[in-house]
């Protein structure tokens, strides 16, 4: 008997109960519908945290703070109630504030193998009075870094990304400012906003005109930054420090650097920086723990879906065995006219195939068509996603249909043998003789 | 008879059960068939007559004792074997015919060549051959559940000869029918035995059905009682050029092949 052959008459033996393979069907459907979703869930969320990573710098990313400060803000984090515990006070130790990385530090961090050199760039906060533009008389505050080197992409909803070392000044945007400063997302592109920066003791202004290159996607990490180029972040920088004795003007807390993350692994490289009393932490440590949340949730929720599924098999066992009792004089007439046991066998674990891969299909569809409205609906306006354009709840990726499709039918085949055996087993005699 | 006989049975023994529930349905049957008989198979219920065509149709193995098909002995053959021997070489007639009833009739009909994994195409050829054989061509399309009872068999019958079989096993073909359409299958039956030289073997226990085979054997208590013997066949009646109707073209060259391996 051909393979395709058996497939169809397990086929047509389903549609002869429609109602009892309904029924089973639906049972291995809600199985396959809450795997499915928690898998698009999941595979959303990482993608928009992926996505996120990139904004804030590619796999090789170290941010880099003495170890001292390291100390002191996981002391802070504890005593704010956050994880790491209490630390006593140690008087030959600063423990209260941040304490530089030296000089001597950068020239040690240039030569660990693995660490690129000229990705080195000192971390400088910038202090900027507030934004306005030509368009409005309103004044607002505003937080900005020099963007990270390294090929890092933020992720953008329209504009392209900033040239580092272009000799203009350059911002990168968030949506709500373009807004506020009287420009919307793409005619915002090429405009110039004003940056003025007041200084503390003469209440001089100075303005600086950056052009604006790009509009940030709404995110997590930026955490409320907007990014310049260098020229920009270097020349506000000089303007907050114009009073500050040189050495203080030439001292930085914080460095980024890139390592070769193909060759060395992050753990080796913190502790050579230990050893220099260095502390990094890598885009894994910072985005991590917001992963390690959503896969703690989601993980319960498949455990859920595998269990549903789990009830599902027994259904299949249980229809299949009906299945082959009510055909036994079937299956005694196919064996007397030759049919092989190992395919009286297959006829029936591919009946339950079958029931499986429906059931897989219809959960697959019916899951594609809420996640896809619930994006929809999420992003419109007073959607709770409204304000994260990137980000879609659900997203379904092939790979993921395709296992979970495989997982379901690798089920349901399994407890189809239960049946399948009995009816592989039966004596064709016997199985004439039944009434 | 100097010819070698299609199925050959020496002290065949079948025990059902063990000890206490030990019962011996044969005890010892010696038999000859030989090609193009009509032979019936006749005894009371009990008698060990429908055990005895089940070992024939090699349905079921003998406790003691051996099978010979066309001069190989079956006992040794792997059962993927028998079940193509089976599927190519026998027919099946049973009294209360085993039809898929929700199936079509083509369908039905069509069931021993799908199992064989013959082509979609080749497989339909030849049913609706079959299905001509026993007119009922026009009923192809319609569900085995509507036909009636003469149909339905006329639809196994079909069903037994879509193979181009050596032999059909007609267990009590007429027992569930009526004397009129009874007797029209069972000139559907002889026919095809006269014609095409099916042998045929027919288990009943309706003497006057029994008395148009052309040999008797009688059952009783697991043994043989009395066998009217086979009687001359002569070769010209079912082979001749004249009958053949495209039925059996290739089985000119195609002999019963059983390897011992």
């Amino acid at each position: 008997m051909k393979l395709i052959d058996i497939i169809k008459d397990a086929n047509v033996n389903l549609l002869r109960n429609k109602l009892r393979s309904f029924l089973t069907i639906l049972a291995i459907f809600i199985g396959s519908f809450s795997i499915i979703s928690t898998s698009a869930i999941q595979a959303g969320v990482n993608d928009f945290i992926d996505s996120q990573v990139d904004s804030y710098g590619g796999d090789g990313y170290l941010a880099i703070v003495s170890k001292d400060s390291f100390d002191a803000l996981e002391g802070l984090q504890g005593a704010m109630g956050g994880g790491g515990g209490l630390i006593e006070y140690n008087p030959d130790k600063i423990q209260t504030g941040m304490s530089p990385v030296t000089e001597e530090q950068i020239e040690k961090l240039k030569k660990i193998d693995g660490i690129d050199a000229d990705s080195i760039v000192e971390e400088k906060t910038l202090s900027i009075s507030y934004v306005t533009s030509e368009k409005t008389d309103k004044k607002y505050l505003i937080t900005a870094e020099a963007l990270p080197p390294g090929n890092i992409k933020v992720d953008l909803v329209t504009g392209k990304q900033l040239d580092l070392r272009a000799d203009e000044y350059q911002i990168l945007l968030e949506e709500k400012y373009a807004d506020a400063l009287g420009y919307s997302n793409k005619d915002a592109i090429g405009k110039k906003i004003q940056l003025i920066v007041v200084d503390e003791y003469t209440h001089q202004e100075k303005t600086f005109d950056a052009k604006i290159v790009g509009i940030i996607a709404p995110g997590v990490v930026s955490m409320g930054y907007q990014y310049t180029n260098n020229k920009l972040a270097d020349d506000i920088y000089d303007e907050n420090t114009k009073y500050y004795p040189e050495e203080v003007k030439s001292q930085t807390f914080a460095v980024a650097a890139n390592y070769d993350f193909e060759k060395y692994s992050s753990d080796d490289i913190k502790k050579e920086l230990e050893e220099i009393g260095l502390s990094a932490m890598t885009i894994e440590d910072i985005i991590g723990t917001i992963k390690t949340f959503f896969d703690v949730i989601l993980t319960v929720f498949k455990i859920f879906g595998l269990i549903a599924l789990l009830a599902a098999a027994i259904g299949i066992i249980n229809t299949l065995f009906m299945s082959v009792q009510e055909r036994t004089r079937e299956i005694g007439l196919d064996k007397a006219l030759g049919m092989s046991s190992a395919k009286v066998f297959f006829s029936f674990t591919i009946e339950a195939i079958s029931l499986g891969f429906w059931g897989s299909v219809f959960g697959i569809i019916v899951s594609m068509v809420i996640g896809n409205a619930a994006n929809a609906a999420f992003h419109a306006e007073g959607g709770f996603l409204e304000a994260f354009p990137t980000f879609n709840l659900a997203t379904y990726t092939i790979p993921d249909m395709i296992s979970v499709t495989i997982l379901i039918m690798a089920i349901a085949f399994l407890s189809g043998t239960l049946p399948a055996r009995r009816a592989a087993h039966k004596n064709p005699i016997d199985a004439l003789r039944y009434e | 008879m100097s010819k070698r006989p299609l199925l050959s049975t020496r002290n065949l023994h079948k025990v059902y059960g063990k000890r206490d529930t030990r019962f011996e349905a044969l005890k010892g049957i010696d038999l000859d068939i030989y090609e193009g008989e009509s032979v019936a198979i006749i005894g009371k219920s009990g008698s060990g007559k429908s055990t005895l065509m089940h070992l024939l149709a090699l349905l079921d193995k003998p406790s003691q004792g051996t099978i010979k098909l066309n001069g190989k002995n079956t006992s040794k053959l792997h059962t993927s074997k028998l079940n193509e021997l089976r599927n190519r070489e026998f027919g099946f007639v049973f009294q209360s015919f085993f039809m898929n009833s929700n199936d079509s009739v083509l369908n039905n009909v069509i069931l021993p060549l799908k199992i064989n994994g013959i082509g979609f195409r080749e497989r339909r050829r030849r049913a609706m051959e079959a299905l001509r054989v026993v007119e009922l061509a026009d009923k192809a399309k319609n569900k085995a559940n509507d036909l009636s009872g003469g149909q339905k068999q006329r639809v196994c019958i079909a069903r037994a000869i879509v193979n181009n079989p050596k032999i059909i096993f007609a267990d009590e073909p007429t027992g569930n029918l009526d004397s009129a359409t009874g007797e029209r299958i069972e000139k559907l039956l002889f026919g095809l035995n006269k014609k095409k030289g099916i042998t045929l073997i027919i288990v009943t226990h309706d003497e006057e059905l029994a008395s148009k085979c052309n040999r008797q054997i009688h059952i009783a208590d697991g043994q043989i009682i009395n066998d009217s013997g086979s009687k001359s066949i002569n070769a010209e009646d079912f082979d001749g050029d004249g009958d053949n109707d495209g039925m059996r073209d290739h089985n000119t060259t195609k002999r019963i092949d059983v390897e011992e391996d």
